[in-house]
């Protein structure tokens, strides 16, 4: 099984990288594949919002760059990790700049799902999805983050989901078990 | 809040003066020079990524009494030339000592008809807003953004009676240094067809629309291409464990019927 860690920290954000680093140790150990990307060193360009990768070269950006590796292997995962500071409730530019590129994993056609109306899903399999944001102190935005999470998932439908925050100031020892119920959740550990 | 006197329009759309975004912001401004007011634009695309543009673009920010922040929806939230730009205001802001008062104001446009989908987006942007001692202008939600097709708003009397008169509501309160009031949100907010026709127009039009564009680039036998799909049946344990059922594979193969139907 693989997994695809998506970092959309800045350089030097301890906290991050030890959740990443636990993350890859503890899948490591249930035998789990895990590549760890940290997004701020890739060469991704924006997306340019040309739907070229709907209508030109259905499933693949038109932009050849690092963007097309980072959705393939994405798409490829058994289960994909987003970790982000937690960015007035929503995610950092680095990981959105990968995000914004993810699109052709979907199909442009629209359907309404959950009474709205949503793009069609491309691919049989979709990989499942984890979602941790970490939180400065007295930061208070858990709730748009986790509404944020929540409306992804009703997009990207994955097999199994969940999303979390993580205080930044807390005791680095509790980062273990942090995980470890986060992976629960997903299933991917017991 | 005095009386303001410059307005920021702060394109968030990477395609620039070929957006809705731009369309909306544009609409908006030119109220407020009709006012009185002195306006700018800037387009984050072109500037958050060099020192120059930093450099630039908050500047721009500082001379700003009203900043109109016009942005699409994408992937839920906003594109990330928006967040980077937010990122940079709220760090340059946090290291000033305010000396004025300035007001933000949000709008967002997405294809999806239903004005909900923009919620939370509209809340990230509230919420930087807040962090960065802005005071909160009102935000705008247009649904359904495919049927401006990114042409000035003025050309398309009808269908954006609701949104022009909202902006125009918005205007009047925003010259005076007031936020928008709640009735200029959601007049603005509000489609011109009732909700359910636009549902059924983006599932019949919009898809025909999809089809159009591939077609033009020649792309339309390939619309439901997999081109990253692992041969995942044949490999991996999980496979092996979970195999396939009869169910599965019957529905596969009408799904595949049906998508080769529609080409």
């Amino acid at each position: 099984m693989k997994a695809v860690i998506f970092n959309g920290a800045k350089e030097g954000d301890l906290t991050i990288k030890a959740i990443e680093k636990t993350i890859a140790d503890q899948l490591t150990e249930e035998k789990w594949e895990v590549e760890p990307i940290e997004l701020r060193d890739m060469q991704i360009a924006n997306c340019m919002g040309c739907f070229g990768c709907w209508v030109k070269t259905p499933g693949i950006c038109v932009i050849n760059d690092d963007g097309r590796e980072t959705t393939r292997k994405a798409i490829q995962s058994d289960l994909m990790v987003w970790l982000t500071p937690v960015t007035f409730g929503g995610y950092s530019s680095e990981l959105k700049k990968a995000l914004d590129r993810i699109i052709p994993i979907l199909l442009p056609y629209f359907q309404s799902y959950h009474g709205q109306i949503h793009h069609k899903m491309r691919y049989k399999k979709y990989p499942k999805l984890l979602v941790i944001g970490v939180q400065e102190l007295g930061g208070d935005y858990e709730e748009t983050f986790m509404a944020l999470a929540g409306r992804n998932m009703l997009n990207f439908r994955p097999p199994a989901s969940a999303a979390s925050v993580f205080q930044r100031g807390k005791d680095p020892k509790t980062i273990s078990a942090f995980v470890e119920e986060q992976l629960k959740k997903v299933e991917v550990i017991s | 809040m005095s009386q303001p006197r410059n307005v920021l329009l702060l394109i968030g759309s990477p395609r620039g003066e070929r957006s809705n975004s731009h369309a909306i912001g544009k609409f908006l401004v030119d109220k407020l020079e009709e006012k009185g007011l002195v306006s700018e634009e800037a387009f984050v695309t072109h500037l958050v990524n060099s020192r120059e543009g930093t450099e630039k673009l908050l500047k721009s920010v500082d001379n700003a009494d009203i900043i109109v922040l016009a942005t699409p929806l994408y992937v839920d939230s906003l594109p990330s030339p928006t967040i980077k730009a937010m990122e940079l205001i709220h760090e340059h802001q946090k290291a000033m000592f305010p000396t004025k008062s300035q007001m933000l104001v949000a709008i967002i446009n997405s294809g999806f008809p239903e004005k909900e989908q923009m919620d939370i987006a509209l809340k990230i942007i509230r919420n930087f807003t807040q962090a960065s001692n802005f005071k909160w202008g009102g935000g705008i939600r247009v649904g359904w953004g495919m049927a401006l097709n990114s042409e000035p708003l003025n050309g398309k009397k009808g269908m954006t009676r609701k949104l022009t008169a909202g902006l125009s509501l918005a205007a009047v309160n925003l010259s005076e240094g007031q936020p928008m009031s709640e009735k200029a949100e959601e007049l603005a907010s509000t489609l011109f067809f009732p909700l359910f026709v636009a549902k059924s127009m983006s599932r019949l039009f919009g898809n025909r629309g999809w089809n159009k564009l591939a077609k033009e680039n020649n792309a339309n036998a390939k619309m439901y291409d997999r081109p990253y799909e692992l041969n995942r049946r044949e490999t991996g344990s999980e496979s092996v464990l979970r195999g396939k059922s009869e169910t599965q594979k019957k529905a596969d193969l009408q799904e595949n019927q049906e998508n080769w139907r529609k080409i």
